[in-house]
C-alpha cells in the first residue's frame, strides 16, 4: 500500500515538474484541426512603466491619474517632465494603473472628497460622471472665457462632445479610433501588392481569402482549402463592441436612436454583426474568438489583417514587424469608422494656484499633440494633425485623417457603461457560435431596452 | 468579569468596525437608490429586492456560481482527502511532497489566473501542447461555453488543494494508531483500513472542508475575471463579478448590496443544508 502511494505522489508531482519544464509550446491545432508547425508567436518584451512617476520638484505639486500603463504611459510622463522642465515651480506625480482598477480608485477618491488634480477619462462617460457633479466645468480653460487652449483648433465634434446639460467638461488629448492594421511581408507571400490595402467590405473578404492558408499551403479562395485546418488567418474580430459600432454606422444603425429606444433589433444591425459572423463561419478566413490571441498571433505572423486601435503602434514596432495601416474600410453604404478621445478633467474641489497650474498642464500637453502622436495616437488639435507628416508619424497621419473625415463618437449617455456590457456579451455569444444571429441581437436589444427604460 | 471584556476589546472593536457596521450599513443600503457620486440617495423600499427576483442575470449567474461552488468543493474535498491520505504514509521524500503539493497555495489569485489562462489558451498552452503531443485533438478549455466552469474549476482545484489537504493531514494525525494496529490483527487490508477507519474517523474534518470550500467558492470572482472575463458569452458570468459590475462600473451600490445579501442568505440557505446532513456526524469521540 505504501508503495502505491508513493508512485501515486510522485506521478502527481512528476506532472508538476513536467507542466513547469516543459519547452515553450507551438501553436497547437485547434480541435479538428491537424498539427502543424506554425510560427511560434514571439511575445515582444513589454515596456516598462513606472506606475507612479515624479516630475519635477516644485513645490506646487499636482497628482495626475490615468489609465495608460502601456508605452503611451511612457509618453504621457515624457510630457509632464518637459513641463516640470519648464515650469520648475510646479512638480507633478503621475500615477498610472490598469483602467478597471483606475475607474475604482477614482470612484472612491471622489466619494471620500480626496480626488487627483487631474484624472484621464474618455469623452462618452463625460454625461456618467458630470450627472453626478463630480466634474469641474472647463469652459475657462479655453481662449473664448480668456483660457489659454484656442477651441478653434479643436477638431469640432470633439469639441462638440464635452458639452454636457450646457456645460462643456474636460479638454480632449486626441481623437483615437478604430483601422485595419496589416502584415506586409504577409501581402507579399501571398502575392499581393503591400502598399494596397481593403477599401471595401468585398476587397476585405476576397484579400483575407488569399491571406488565409491551411496546413497545406491552400488558401481559402482555392477548391482544395481545408478549413479545419487553419495554420495562417486572414483576419480575425477583435474588440466586438468597436468592430460593431464601426460596421453599423456603416449600414446607417446604432444601438439606440438616441430617443431612448434600443435599435440592435435592426436591419442594419443584422448586416454589421452578421458580416463579421459570415467571417468566421462562412467564409472561413476568422478564428473562433474565443481562445484566439490576436494581438500575439498578428505578432507571431500567423495572422495578416487585424481591425485594431490607433493605440496598437508601440506594439507592431516593438514585435518588429513589417506592418502596414489603412482607415477601417467601407463594408456598409457609408464611410465610417469608431472614435473617442481621450480627455482631461479636474475635480469640481480644485482652486487657486493648483487650479491655475492644472490649466497650464493641460494646455501644455494638448499643445504636445505631435509627441503624443508618437504613441501612435492621434491629436485633437488641427493645426497639429495638419502638421503630423507621412515620413515621421505614417499611421497618426493615415488614421487621424480618417477619424477627421468619417470618424464618429458612441453615444453619451449617462449609462453608457451598462450599455455596453449588456450588448457585448451578446456580440461575444454570436462570434463563438453561443447564440445565433437572430437570438443574440434580440437578447441584446432587450437588455439595453430595459437599461435605457430605467435609465433616463 | 470586566478584566474578560478588556481582553476581548480589541478583537470587538475591529469586528464592530470593519464587519459588524459593513453588514448592517449593506442592509441599510440596499433599501435605497444609492447611486455611488449621488449627494442624495432616495429610499425606495423593497424594490431592489423585487428587482433581484426577476433579473434573470442574478438568475444566470447565481446558476453558474452554484456550478462553479458545488464542482470545486466536491473536486477538492475529495482530491485533497486522497493526496492527503497518500502524504500521510511514512514514504520516502514525504516532506517534499507535502510542500510541492502545498506550494500553488501561496499564489495570489492574479498570479494563479494569468498563469492558468495561459496553461488552457486553446493556441498557447501548455495542456494543449501535451495533448496534441499525445496525438489527442487540443480542446477549448475556456472557448467552449459547455466546459469552461469545469476548467475554471480544475484550475482552481490545482492552485487551492493544498489547504484542505494540510487540515485532512492535521485530521488523520489525531487518528490513534491502536485502532489501525487492531485491524491489522483482525486482517483487515490498507483499502479497508482506509474505508472503515480513515474515513469514519475523518468525518469531522471532511465536514469542515466540504462547508468552507462552499462558501468560498460561492465567492468566486478572481479566476473567471482573469481567465475568461465572463464569457464565452456569459457562460462563466458569477454572482460577484456581476456584483461588482453593478456597485462599482454602474455606480448602483443599493442594488449592488442587494446581490451581496441575496448571495449571503444563498449561502446561509447551503450551509444550514449541510450541517443537517453532516452534522450528525461532525463529533468523534475514541
Amino acid at each position: 500500500m505504501r508503495r502505491v502511494y508513493a508512485i501515486m505522489a510522485f506521478a502527481l508531482v512528476l506532472t508538476l515538474v513536467f507542466a513547469a519544464c516543459a519547452p515553450a509550446p507551438t501553436q497547437p491545432a485547434v480541435e479538428g484541426e491537424a498539427e502543424v508547425a506554425v510560427p511560434e508567436a514571439a511575445a515582444p518584451e513589454a515596456e516598462p512603466t513606472a506606475i507612479v512617476a515624479q516630475a519635477g520638484t516644485g513645490a506646487l505639486e499636482l497628482i495626475y491619474w490615468n489609465g495608460l500603463t502601456g508605452s503611451d504611459g511612457a509618453t504621457m510622463v515624457e510630457m509632464v517632465e518637459a513641463f516640470t522642465a519648464e515650469n520648475p515651480e510646479v512638480s507633478v506625480r503621475v500615477e498610472m494603473m490598469p483602467w478597471n482598477i483606475y475607474f475604482d480608485k477614482l470612484l472612491t477618491s471622489l466619494v471620500s472628497g480626496n480626488p487627483p488634480d487631474l484624472f484621464l477619462l474618455h469623452e462618452f462617460e463625460i454625461p456618467q460622471f458630470a450627472s453626478q457633479g463630480v466634474l469641474r466645468e472647463t469652459g475657462d480653460f479655453f481662449q473664448e472665457m480668456g483660457g489659454p487652449i484656442p477651441e478653434t483648433d479643436i477638431v469640432d465634434y470633439s469639441l462638440e462632445a464635452l458639452s454636457y446639460e450646457g456645460n462643456r467638461y474636460g479638454v480632449p488629448l486626441d481623437i483615437h479610433g478604430w483601422g485595419l492594421w496589416y502584415n506586409k511581408d504577409l501581402f507579399e507571400a501571398a502575392g499581393l501588392d503591400p502598399n494596397v490595402c481593403p477599401a471595401t467590405g468585398e476587397e476585405y473578404i476576397e484579400m483575407a481569402r488569399q491571406l488565409t492558408l491551411d496546413a497545406n499551403g491552400n488558401n481559402a479562395a482555392s477548391a482544395d482549402f481545408d478549413p479545419e485546418n487553419v495554420v495562417q488567418w486572414g483576419t480575425a474580430v477583435s474588440w466586438f463592441k468597436v468592430t460593431f459600432l464601426s460596421t453599423i454606422y456603416q449600414f446607417g444603425g446604432d444601438w439606440t436612436d438616441r430617443q431612448g429606444t434600443a435599435t440592435l433589433d435592426s436591419e442594419a444591425a443584422a448586416q454589421a454583426a452578421g458580416w463579421w459572423r459570415d467571417l468566421i463561419y462562412e467564409h472561413h478566413v476568422a478564428p473562433q474568438p474565443a481562445g484566439f490571441d490576436s494581438w500575439q498571433s498578428f505578432a507571431g505572423g500567423s495572422l495578416a489583417m487585424i481591425t485594431e486601435g490607433s493605440w496598437m503602434l508601440n506594439f507592431n514596432d516593438d514585435a518588429g514587424l513589417n506592418w502596414g495601416v489603412c482607415p477601417y474600410p467601407q463594408i456598409g453604404d457609408q464611410p465610417a469608422v469608431w472614435t473617442s478621445s481621450h480627455v482631461i478633467y479636474t475635480p469640481t474641489s480644485l482652486e487657486g494656484e493648483k487650479l491655475e497650474a492644472a490649466k497650464k498642464l493641460i494646455s501644455y500637453i494638448s499643445d504636445q499633440g505631435l509627441v503624443w502622436a508618437t504613441s501612435g495616437q492621434p491629436s485633437a488639435r488641427v493645426s497639429i494633425q495638419e502638421a503630423t507628416t507621412m515620413e515621421e508619424l505614417p499611421s497618426a497621419k493615415i488614421l487621424g485623417q480618417s477619424f477627421q473625415e468619417f470618424g464618429r463618437y458612441d453615444v453619451a449617455h449617462e449609462c453608457i457603461q451598462e450599455v455596453i456590457l449588456a450588448y457585448e456579451p451578446e456580440l461575444d455569444a454570436i462570434y463563438n457560435d453561443v447564440k445565433t444571429l437572430e437570438q443574440g441581437l434580440e437578447d441584446a436589444n432587450s437588455r439595453v431596452q430595459d437599461i435605457l427604460d430605467r435609465c433616463q | 468579569m470586566l478584566g474578560n471584556y478588556l481582553f476581548v476589546l480589541p478583537f470587538m472593536v475591529f469586528f464592530l468596525t470593519f464587519t459588524v457596521f459593513p453588514v448592517l450599513y449593506a442592509i441599510y443600503m440596499s433599501f435605497h437608490d444609492w447611486a455611488i457620486l449621488a449627494k442624495e440617495h432616495p429610499f425606495v423600499g423593497l424594490q431592489n429586492y423585487a428587482f433581484l427576483l426577476r433579473d434573470d442575470f442574478w438568475w444566470l449567474t447565481l446558476r453558474n456560481t452554484l456550478y462553479f461552488a458545488f464542482l470545486t468543493a466536491f473536486l477538492n474535498t475529495v482530491f485533497a482527502l486522497i493526496v492527503a491520505i497518500a502524504v500521510h504514509q511514512p514514504i520516502r521524500f514525504r516532506d517534499f511532497y507535502r510542500f510541492i503539493f502545498y506550494a500553488p497555495v501561496v499564489l495570489s489569485v492574479a498570479v494563479m489566473g494569468v498563469v492558468a489562462a495561459w496553461m488552457f489558451n486553446t493556441q498557447f498552452g501548455i495542456v494543449n501542447y501535451y495533448l496534441t503531443w499525445l496525438g489527442l485533438p487540443a480542446v477549448k478549455w475556456l472557448a467552449n461555453p459547455n466546459i469552461v466552469i469545469p476548467t475554471l474549476s480544475l484550475a482552481t482545484v490545482w492552485w487551492g488543494f493544498g489547504f484542505p489537504m494540510l487540515i485532512y493531514i492535521a485530521g488523520l494525525q489525531g487518528i490513534p494508531g491502536h485502532l489501525y494496529e487492531a485491524a491489522r490483527i483482525d486482517g483487515a487490508s490498507g483499502l479497508r483500513l482506509t474505508w472503515s477507519i480513515t474515513i469514519p474517523l475523518m468525518m469531522p474534518s471532511i465536514f469542515f472542508v466540504a462547508v468552507t470550500q462552499l462558501i468560498a467558492h460561492f465567492k468566486v470572482f478572481g479566476q473567471p475575471y482573469i481567465m475568461t472575463g465572463g464569457g464565452p458569452g456569459r457562460a462563466s458570468f458569477t454572482v460577484i463579478m456581476y456584483l461588482y459590475q453593478t456597485a462599482w462600473r454602474f455606480f448602483r451600490m443599493g442594488y449592488g448590496t442587494t446581490i451581496a445579501i441575496g448571495l449571503a442568505l444563498v449561502i446561509l440557505f447551503f450551509t444550514l443544508v449541510q450541517f443537517r446532513i453532516f452534522g450528525r456526524r461532525s463529533t468523534i469521540e475514541y
